[in-house]
């Protein structure tokens, strides 16, 4: 099963695009138009869509930090709770053998 | 005449973005579509759309987020709509070039071809669990659905390509399944 | 005192200066260890973890109780590919901050069948107990927590025995050899 999952994993390795490739972003972010408000509002939408978009955006990154979050929390209560649970058996059973 | 706030300033360098991201973009794009020239242009529109979105960017890692899950929402997006369409032979897609191979060349060839086949689904599971290894939980997040439906469709997906896998290598070596 | 068995049951900040996490360094044993579990969370960033527990999840909901006063939680666990690759001088090196007048070590354990070593310390702070710390050691394994602020050991330790494993099933296997 690991050997598969090795095949795996160096069948899908990263590749890089063409060696222009950045360049070509950099061009067509360039070149994209400015765009001129044909009316008075327009600036104004712009501003509060651009508000909302921020605000979704945020807001879903925020709950994806919060989840990653959470199963750190648990990982680290499983794992603590776990080297805690055998200790205390081993001491209850070191008191079970003693009380015999 | 009031004066404008100046627009707020995005403490990302762009340029570096792209070159530190653009392999990875490329490559779940390249993965999911299996056609060069779809998925650099793809990869091109993913770049510009986070262009525009700089300023909602909060980290490194949101970036790198907001990436993953724009780029396989999108390669799906026109993965779907090419099952539509007739689509270039597999045969002859041009391989581009990785970064290091330490596997066999002509399973990895045989295992690219097969993860292209898989449903689209569960082709994207695939390629960001072992392209990008991340658990179930992350792709479960960046792809929208269920860790449920993730854990399960990587299990059926595994077990698919491993069974044709083992089909593909028997014939390779002369053996039918059966003798194996 | 007693830890589940041994009744520490809750334990109060007395409101003295907030307790500080155990200054460990694991850069020798992190590039030694082929696998390594890191996790850190402390102050805000853990109290917003903890908006993210589910009450209705009952696992999640006794986290979230547990974790709730917590100032920072602490968990490095290293995987080797054999045994040897860490020494008793290293393990010494973790116990050493832990040998402070406000450190307590109030459980050590050992298992003669797998070579688990486990001991347990808690921190003094004031009247009450400010922090936990635990060093277990297998041959393959080394695993060191350290969580500061007030935390009941009692529904931590039943935490794991709980999470996907029933309680007590470990010692009734022990008890049938």
């Amino acid at each position: 099963m690991e050997s598969f999952e090795e095949e795996l994993r160096s069948a899908l390795r990263r590749c890089e695009p063409s060696p222009d490739f950045a360049e070509r972003v950099l061009a067509r972010v360039s070149a994209a138009p400015v765009r001129r408000a044909q009316h008075p509002w327009v600036p104004w939408l712009a501003a509060i869509a651009a508000a909302l978009l921020l605000t979704v955006g945020s807001l879903e990154y925020r709950h994806y930090r919060g989840e990653r979050a959470k199963d750190q929390v648990l990982l680290a209560m499983r794992i603590a709770g776990s080297k805690l649970n055998k200790a205390q058996k081993k001491v209850q059973m070191v008191a079970h053998r003693s009380n015999s | 005449m009031p004066r404008r706030a100046p627009a707020a300033a995005s403490v990302f360098d762009f340029a570096s973005l792209v070159r530190q991201h653009q392999a990875m973009v490329f490559s779940i794009a390249w993965h999911l579509l299996r056609d060069r020239a779809v998925a650099e242009e793809l990869a091109q529109d993913v770049f510009l759309s986070l262009h525009q979105h700089l300023a909602q960017m909060e980290s490194p890692e949101h970036v790198l987020f907001w990436l993953r899950r724009v780029t396989s929402n999108r390669a799906l997006d026109e993965a779907r709509r090419r099952q539509r369409r007739p689509m270039v032979s597999l045969e002859n897609a041009p391989e581009p070039v990785a970064a290091t191979s330490t596997g066999d060349p002509l399973l990895g060839t045989a295992l690219k071809k097969l993860v292209a086949a898989l449903p689209e689904k569960a082709r994207a599971i695939v390629v960001l669990r072992y392209q990008e290894d991340l658990d179930p939980a992350e792709i479960a997040r960046v792809l929208g659905i269920p860790v449920g439906t993730v854990k399960s469709q990587l299990q059926r997906a595994l077990a698919l390509l491993r069974e044709k896998l083992s089909r593909v290598v028997g014939q390779a070596s002369g053996l039918s399944p059966r003798e194996e | 005192m007693r830890l589940a068995g041994l009744p520490i049951a809750m334990l109060l900040l007395a409101g003295a200066a907030p307790a500080q996490q155990v200054k460990w360094n694991f850069d020798k044993l992190a590039a030694r260890a082929s696998d390594t579990v890191d996790v850190s969370l402390s102050g805000s960033l853990l109290q917003f973890a903890t908006k993210f527990l589910s009450d209705d999840d009952k696992d999640e909901a006794k986290v979230k109780k547990l974790v709730g006063s917590l100032k920072g939680i602490y968990v490095r666990s290293f995987e080797f590919k054999k045994p040897g690759e860490y020494s008793a001088a290293d393990v010494d090196s973790f116990r050493a901050p832990l040998h402070s007048p406000d450190w307590q070590r109030v459980v050590g354990t050992h298992s003669t069948e797998n070579g688990e070593t486990v001991e347990v310390y808690i921190k003094s702070e004031g009247k009450g107990i400010g922090g936990l710390a635990i060093i277990a050691s297998e041959p393959k394994e080394l695993t060191l927590v350290n969580i500061v602020g007030s935390i009941d050991l009692d529904s931590l330790s039943e935490l794991g025995g709980h999470f996907g494993i029933p309680e007590g099933l470990e010692v009734e296997k022990e008890k049938k050899k």
